[in-house]
């Protein structure tokens, strides 16, 4: 940094200090910091104040950045930015209401949304060029948005201080729909419309129709919401250039609205809707990339079955698993019985949990809840049916398919259909032989 | 927290790995890193248990079995922190198929020298077609790695992202950097072999055949024919020549393995003699 350009942060940091320390001492202080360290400004300047004692909230000037050197969580964060767009919202902060700001500001390396925590301090308008000082950054659903508090100040500079914004014109990125994942803006999909259907929903007080369904490609499938009415039927082949996805119930979802442009396709090569629903076997490690899956088909080892598999009792009013006959919320209740399994499949590249519910499980056991009732009531224990299931199935090969969710516990399957493999190892063996031998 | 993968690995690569590491950090587990560059925390095995030992004292049993495959042997070691492990293993009486998932133990009395185990999570009863399947597996995971190893010995600089690219999985991309910077050039060949025998292992014309049981009726019908025919060709009454009976029998269809096989049973029983070497006649 040059020396003209540090200076007024060497004012900064003594002025926070209290002029306790002398500007040489921090000037030399500061530039160690940013030539040998190589610590960014507002880091060292922080840094410095606290080495001294002080208190870095005191710190006035940020470092000017440009929107995309943003990084979540910076401290005294300045721009000089343009309001793409700004909105109200009434919120409630221990029971008062309280009105705030947020939109989007831009710059010409990119926009970054905000929240103006202190809507009175803050009288601007869409196509303002402001200078913003001491705001701060946060990351919120993978990414960073600005937060102007109490000690932000935002000024309004002259309109040619910043060229007007104009919209980057950006071609779409296409993506296969297996390659979806959250998080991603201004995608091009091509996929045929499994299914569809129309509801209402509530949005900051309005009436809106969303169309949601399942939409699929060779590599995969999809949940999708239009925002708008496409007029999509099922069966259709849509090109949807400049859609987003985000991640929602731990899968990637596909969403457009009227800024989309979307278009039929008389795509007769396209894969057919069978064809996209048929199962195709993925290595769970290809799960776990993605983040989650729609209607994935796992082949894997059930190596665990775990607790709270087998005869497990429900409370009647919330559904949840009772522990030793008492709900984690309702206390002691008469539970309702039911069946499941929760196992850890492993395919040798990951793994997931898996639970496969009361239907499967019977289908696995070969018997009904009643006559599990009934062997554990002879045993006098329920455990004996999770023993049972274990002896069934611990070390089998075994075939899922279902959705797949991610969280930072790992993958979790809700299994629409489980079955027990029987493979022939021979002609597998034969084949993998015969072609190490070609 | 991601669960850790539970890996397929013969006992042979697993033993000959010499190279552990971990992340840092007080939390994050360690690995055993294999020559073929398998980074293991968890494995699956299934097996034959050979042995069963209580190396600990009845008060406190640590248990401590052997387990075989096609390759070689993994030992387990389970005690006061495994109860469900040395439960199972503890009932268990060898020989017996058995499926274990466990993570990886090593003991290093000097550095240099480790002693790899597993500590087993889970130990159940298999059986041989769990044992089959597990085997082919291995297969697979050792042939892809195999093939990544071999890559790797080609580029220059070997990097991940170099065999990410060509379309390895981080994972074992990650793990293959690691083996080859600790083991160098390993011998490939070796593991190949290992990997076509373990194949022919499951196959069963590669297989030692089992003793034959023929259907007692159908032996008794050749002995029949075969004495029939003896006598029948026994001309001159000084026998029938081998050679002769040989082709006649071949005529109807029988093996020569076959015909040796009933004819030397004959002579064992006393049915048949050699008057002369390539002579057979009737008793």
């Amino acid at each position: 940094m040059e020396k003209e350009n540090i200076a007024p942060h060497v004012k900064d940091i003594t002025r926070a200090l209290g002029n306790k320390v002398s500007e040489a001492n921090i000037e030399r202080e500061l530039n160690s910091y940013l030539t040998v360290y190589r610590v960014p400004l507002g880091t060292a300047k922080r840094s410095i104040v606290k080495k001294h004692g002080g208190n870095p909230s005191l710190l006035s000037l940020g470092a000017q950045k440009t929107i995309v050197d943003l990084t979540p969580n910076e401290f005294s964060v300045d721009l000089l930015a343009r309001v793409v767009s700004v909105n109200e919202r009434e919120i409630e902060v221990e029971g008062v209401s309280k009105t705030i700001l947020y939109g989007i500001f831009g710059d010409s390396t990119g926009t970054v949304p905000f929240t103006a925590w202190e809507a009175d301090a803050m009288d601007v308008e869409k196509g303002d060029v402001v200078k913003i000082q001491n705001a701060y950054t946060k990351e919120f659903r993978g990414e960073v948005q600005l937060n102007l508090g109490n000690r932000t100040s935002v000024e309004k500079e002259s309109p040619d201080a910043l060229p007007p914004y104009v919209p980057p014109e950006r071609p779409a990125t296409s993506v296969e729909l297996g390659d979806l994942r959250g998080g991603m803006s201004n995608v091009s999909v091509v996929g045929r419309i499994i299914s569809i259907e129309s509801r209402e929903v509530n949005v900051e007080g309005q009436k809106k129709t969303v169309f949601s369904g399942l939409i699929g490609d060779s590599t995969g499938k999809a949940q999708f919401s239009a925002w708008a009415d496409f007029e999509l039927r099922e069966g259709d082949v849509a090109k949807i250039d400049g859609g987003y996805s985000k991640t929602w119930r731990g899968m990637p979802q596909l969403g457009f609205d009227q800024r989309a442009n979307v278009e039929i396709l008389k795509d007769t090569d396209f894969p057919s809707a069978e064809d996209i629903m048929s199962p195709v076997r993925r290595w769970i490690e290809e799960i776990a990339e993605r983040g989650g899956a729609v209607d994935a088909t796992v082949r894997g080892i059930l190596i665990d079955v775990k607790e709270g598999s087998g005869l497990i009792f429900r409370c009647p009013e919330c559904n949840r698993v009772l522990r030793k006959g008492t709900c984690r919320i309702h206390g002691e209740v008469d539970g309702t019985p039911d069946l499941r399994v929760k196992a850890v499949i492993d395919d040798g590249s990951a793994a997931l949990t898996a639970i496969l519910g009361k239907d499967i499980t019977e289908g696995l056991l070969g018997k009904s809840l009643k006559d599990c009732m009934d062997t554990a009531k002879e045993a006098m224990s329920h455990e004996v049916i999770r023993d049972e299931l274990a002896d069934l199935l611990v070390a089998q090969p075994v075939e899922l398919r279902g959705n797949v969710t991610s969280d930072d516990y790992g993958l979790m399957m809700i299994s629409e259909s489980a079955e027990v493999l029987e493979i022939d190892v021979q002609e597998e063996a034969q084949k993998l032989l015969s072609d190490l031998e070609e | 927290m991601r669960r850790e993968v539970a890996w397929r690995v013969f006992a042979k690569e697993y033993s000959d790995s010499d190279f552990q590491f971990s992340e840092g950090g007080e939390r994050s587990p360690s690995y055993v890193v294999t020559p073929l560059g398998a980074k293991i925390n968890r494995l699956f095995v299934v097996g034959v248990i050979t042995d069963i030992d209580n190396v600990g004292s009845d008060d406190q049993p640590m248990w401590r079995a052997r387990l075989s495959d096609p390759t070689g042997v993994y030992v387990l070691s389970a005690g006061l922190y495994q109860p469900e492990a040395a439960r199972t293993l503890s009932g268990i009486e060898p020989p017996t198929f058995a499926a274990v998932m466990g993570k990886t133990r090593v003991y290093s009395p000097e550095e240099g020298t480790l002693y790899l185990s597993i500590r087993p999570e889970i130990v159940s009863v298999a059986n041989d077609a769990v044992r089959n399947y597990w085997t082919l597996e291995c297969c697979r995971s050792l042939r892809t790695r195999l093939d990544a190893v071999a890559e790797a010995f080609k580029m220059d600089p070997l990097t991940k992202e170099g065999l990410v690219a060509l379309g390895h999985s981080e994972r074992i991309a990650d793990g293959i950097v690691r083996a080859v910077d600790h083991y160098g050039t390993v011998d490939l060949d070796r593991y190949r072999l290992m990997l076509v025998d373990a194949l022919k292992y499951l196959l069963p014309e590669s297989r030692p055949a089992p003793p034959e049981e023929k259907d007692e009726e159908e032996e008794s019908e050749l002995d029949e024919y075969v004495l029939e025919l003896i006598g029948k060709l026994d001309t001159d009454g000084k026998g029938a020549d081998w050679e002769t009976l040989l082709e006649a029998s071949k005529k109807d269809g029988v093996q020569k393995d076959d015909l040796e096989q009933t004819v030397n049973s004959l002579l064992d029983n006393g049915r048949a003699y050699e008057p002369v070497i390539g002579k057979l006649k009737r008793i």
